[in-house]
């Protein structure tokens, strides 16, 4: 099943920081909460390893991550990964694109991210995919401003925290 | 209701006899499947593929070896060297048992796992490391004729598209000329889901190979057993499993429905495992792996049409229905029926033009098409007839009750044959509708919908008037596989007078071991409670197709009251022996022959019985037993008129059937209490497709509602009250008159209660929503009709 999720956002730092964190696969991915590399094929290719969690599911997908662009000029970039579930019960695409703009002296960001995903995390957690995608990507934002203010990323992936703040979000409490 | 013609302690038809199974079943102490342990007996679970389709690149067993207590673990690559990898289907299709290089849907058999406890198997299952190469799938069955569509079936030499066949009947351009000069068209596309049966046993079975004697017995729950026998001899007769080498028992089964006719890759790996090991090997799938991978019901796309007048005569019916077959042809028809008994579509209207056509196609799917509690699609073809008749009387104005009277086939012009080549046995159409609008009380609640709609309330009166086709049938025109679809019936009856009856059907809950026990009480006389029911051992069992498409009745049953006929005739010769009379002066009484006209010179069934064995005429075939095959002259039509009344909350959607009324008409009655009990369950899976049940896929091939989690089945809870009722019209070729009712409840249902929430939701010029109508769909109807603008 696919789902796509934009978000943008502002931060107060100059758009040639943005576009180092952005492109380097070490910081970028350090902000992906469950994610981690495992090794450098060459400069555009990387072998890594993802966590997911949704409800009662628990999957992890080895595979690869690719820039497919890392345009300086005009500060777009496009991050192409593709993984099998270790245990062989399913999938996962992700096309991830960047694209940043100056303003006010900071910079505008905005990211699109394109998840496809086929096998038994499909099958069964099909209605949370969604919503629990949109929470990790929320704390992937938040790791991405943290680290270019030079405070601790926490990559680790928070299902607890975040199931409860979906549940909080469905009650009407404050999301966190 | 029939007349009972039987004191109740012979209990023959008409009496609601409490169910002789029911002793068992209410203290746990039915027999299934999954009861059977047998000596040195291992466990399988298969791993199933995650891709819709995929090439696989390497499947490695290393670590599932590893696991205490697994013996083996099979691929599609071992079953190759016995040439065991692939199997026809019952379409003649081709099926694969295990893929050797590409799997074609989510969750196929990709290996099995062979060990010494289930747990055991499971855990190795979760061990097996299979490398897949995903390929693009092809889930639109409209795409899937695309010519730029990849081409499923590579492994049919020459195949060069999707398409699987195409069929038709009727009268393609006396349709299209009465189309073109009619007053009123209706035109509608309309999705039939794909559902699943969702029977509460899964399926599974034992499969014991002695390697010593050559005999296989396969415990297996199937509704077909004989057909089964002869498939396998057909399937592996070339290892050395020869036909009188193999016995198929089905034990106690908890609900067919048709999804245990189809045979199933995980019966013939369990097959091969115990072939190869020597050992009984048990299989039993798991709720999900039976929802995913089993045999799916329905899927059609019709593009339906009716033709009629502004008066409200209908002239003629046009239907084009796409079925998407999944990755191969594995529907349970009759070979000759690709498309079922689709046909009966031009439903219970009297007029003389009508076309259908159907292409069926390839796609990324589970295999399937089973008849859903319903005789070979016939659930498609009354949603197809029963919506287009709604749809025409609204666009005409007319109330669709008079508009049904005004059409219905009359009942002096039975038999009727019907513009698609069916000779409709007997009926009585308008009774039925007068009976169910009385009971219901139309035209008050036609009365307060009008007050409710004036105060912008949403209520809605839906109808269904069905005819179905049931009790496959005649030799001339059905066959599975070649095998002619008569049934059997073999009754021996002990010395004491007391009798053992066996079947080639299968009971799956539908109460044969009364009901036949009943046919033959009430044609010999001798007490229900008297007569053991038998069914499902081949190596005991008279040959027969088995139970579904509400066949047993119609060809069992009447095979049972003939077997009965001839034990008769042979009572009478003993009685005249007895007596010292001449046959001619004999007459029977139930239980009895007398003299005529001196009714105190008699002998009754159970002296004749012992006489047969003890004092029997000289020249005399001694015993007294009796077998028949029966072969049905046509099949039956049952009818019914089903009426349904909705209430629906505008603000949310919700759906509330306030009323059900179902007038049945299945001819003569054997177990009233039977078969209110089938009405009663039939409508509750006809709730099912109406408002909850339809199996869904992603584009990428994911089924997305795999588990009861989100595949809703209507429970207690969900199921309204119930009225029902009859009328009786027996069929006139039925040797006691019955027609067959477990399925239509099923077929009339749904159509009853789409109409009745379209009725609702008319106001607002809402004309058409596909079933399952949700509250979601309703509510997304009345927001895009613009109910909720101020």
């Amino acid at each position: 099943m696919n789902t796509t999720i934009t978000k943008s956002f502002h931060v107060e730092h100059s758009i040639e920081d943005v576009w180092a964190n952005l492109t380097n696969p070490e910081k970028v991915v350090a902000c992906v909460p469950g994610a981690s590399l495992t090794e450098k094929v060459d400069d555009n290719n990387f072998k890594g390893a993802v966590q997911l969690k949704f409800g009662p599911v628990k999957a992890s997908y080895g595979g690869l991550v690719t820039f497919t662009e890392r345009d300086a000029a005009t500060h777009k970039m496009t991050l192409k990964g593709t993984g099998t579930d270790t245990k062989g019960k399913g999938g996962a695409e992700m096309v991830m694109n960047g694209k940043l703009a100056e303003k006010d002296g900071g910079t505008d960001v905005n990211v699109s991210m394109e998840m496809s995903i086929t096998g038994m995390l499909a099958q069964l957690g099909s209605r949370l995919i969604n919503d629990v995608s949109n929470q990790v990507f929320d704390q992937f934002v938040n790791n991405f401003k943290a680290q270019l203010a030079g405070k601790e990323v926490d990559s680790s992936l928070h299902a607890g925290s975040i199931a409860g703040s979906m549940i909080k979000g469905i009650i009407g409490g404050k999301k966190s | 209701m029939t007349q009972c013609k039987t004191s109740k302690e012979i209990g023959g038809m008409g009496h609601s006899l409490k169910r002789k199974e029911d002793a068992r079943f209410i203290q746990g102490k039915g027999h299934y499947v999954d009861d059977i342990k047998l000596p040195g007996m291992l466990y399988m679970d298969i791993v199933r593929s995650p891709y819709a389709y995929a090439k696989i690149k390497s499947i490695n067993i290393e670590e599932a070896m590893k696991v205490p207590g697994v013996i083996t673990v099979v691929t599609g690559k071992d079953l190759e060297k016995y040439k065991l990898h692939w199997m026809p289907t019952l379409m003649s299709d081709t099926q694969m048992v295990l893929p050797t290089d590409t799997v074609m849907y989510q969750a196929q058999e990709v290996c099995a796992v062979i060990a010494t406890s289930k747990y055991a198997a499971r855990d190795g299952r979760e061990a097996v490391k299979v490398e897949y190469e995903p390929m693009k799938p092809v889930m639109d069955p409209f795409k899937s004729l695309d010519p730029a569509a990849p081409v499923l079936r590579t492994d049919k030499p020459g195949k060069k598209d999707n398409h699987i066949w195409h069929w038709q009947a009727g009268d393609k351009e006396k349709t299209a000329q009465v189309f073109a000069n009619a007053d009123v068209v209706i035109k509608q596309q309309m999705h039939i889901p794909r559902i699943h049966v969702v029977s509460i046993e899964t399926c599974g079975c034992v499969a014991d190979y002695d390697k010593v004697n050559h005999h296989l017995t396969m415990y297996m729950t199937t509704q077909a057993p004989h057909a089964i026998r002869t498939v396998i001899a057909l399937v592996a007769g070339h290892v050395g499993l020869s036909e009188e080498r193999i016995r198929v028992v089905s034990p106690d089964i908890g609900g067919g429905f048709g999804g245990k006719v189809p045979v199933y890759p995980g019966y013939v790996i369990a097959i091969a495992v115990s072939f190869l090991v020597g050992k009984p090997v048990k299989w039993i799938e798991d709720r999900s792996e039976n929802l995913q991978a089993d045999s799916f019901a329905r899927d059609y796309h019709i593009t339906a049409e009716l033709a009629g007048t502004k008066e409200g005569k209908i002239l003629a019916t046009r239907f084009k229905v796409l079925a998407d077959h999944g990755y191969t042809d594995a529907a349970a028809n009759p070979s000759k029926f690709p498309l079922g008994l689709f046909s009966i579509c031009t439903g219970s209207y009297d007029y003389n033009a009508a076309f259908v056509e159907a292409d069926a196609v390839y796609t990324n799917k589970p295999p399937g098409g089973v008849a859903y509690r319903c005789s070979f699609r016939v659930t498609e073809a009354v949603q197809a007839i029963e919506r287009l008749t709604d749809m025409f009387a609204k666009k005409i104005g007319k109330d669709p009750a008079e508009l049904r009277m005004q059409n219905f086939i009359k009942k002096e012009d039975f038999p009727w044959h019907s513009p698609t080549g069916w000779i409709y046995d007997s009926g009585n159409y308008q009774a039925g509708l007068q009976k169910a609008m009385d009971v219901v009380g139309y035209a008050a609640l036609r009365k307060e919908q009008a007050e409710k709609q004036a105060r912008g309330e949403l209520m809605g009166i839906g109808i269904s008037t069905f005819t179905e086709i049931v009790g496959a049938g005649p030799s001339k025109d059905f066959d599975i596989l070649g095998i002619k679809m008569f049934d059997s019936a073999e009754i021996r009856v002990h010395p004491t007078g007391k009798a053992i009856a066996r079947f080639g059907t299968k009971s799956q809950g539908q109460g044969h071991e009364t009901t036949y026990a009943q046919i033959i009480a009430e044609e010999l006389g001798i007490p229900a409670e008297n007569i053991q029911v038998e069914e499902g051992d081949t190596d005991t069992a008279p040959y027969g197709l088995g139970t579904y498409a509400s066949r047993s009745t119609p060809t069992a049953g009447a095979a049972a009251a003939v077997a009965s006929r001839k034990l008769r005739d042979k009572a009478r010769k003993i009685a005249a022996y007895l007596l010292e009379v001449s046959e001619n002066d004999l007459e029977w009484e139930t239980g009895k022959f007398f003299v005529k006209g001196a009714p105190e010179k008699s002998k009754t069934i159970q002296e004749i019985v012992f006489a047969a064995y003890t004092n029997h005429p000289q020249g005399m075939e001694a015993g007294f037993e009796a077998t028949h095959y029966y072969d049905p002259p046509n099949l039956t039509f049952p009818s019914g008129a089903y009426i349904c009344v909705v209430d629906i909350d505008k603000e949310t959607g919700a759906i509330h059937i306030r009323r059900f009324v179902a007038i049945d008409d299945c001819g003569n009655i054997i177990n009233p209490m039977i078969v209110q009990g089938q009405v009663h369950g039939g409508l509750t899976q006809a709730v099912a497709p109406a408002m909850y049940e339809e199996l869904i896929y992603d584009g990428e091939g994911n089924i997305l509602n795999g588990t009861l989690m989100d595949y809703l089945v209507p429970t207690a809870v969900e199921s309204p009250k119930w009225e029902t009722g009859h009328t009786c019209t027996p069929s006139p070729h039925h040797p006691i008159g019955a027609k067959g009712v477990g399925e239509s409840p099923t077929v009339g249902g749904p159509p009853a209660i789409a109409n009745a929430i379209i009725d609702a939701l008319s106001p607002f010029g809402i004309t058409h929503i596909d079933i399952p109508i949700t509250p979601y769909k309703v509510w997304k109807a009345l927001k895009e009709h613009g109910a909720y603008d101020k």
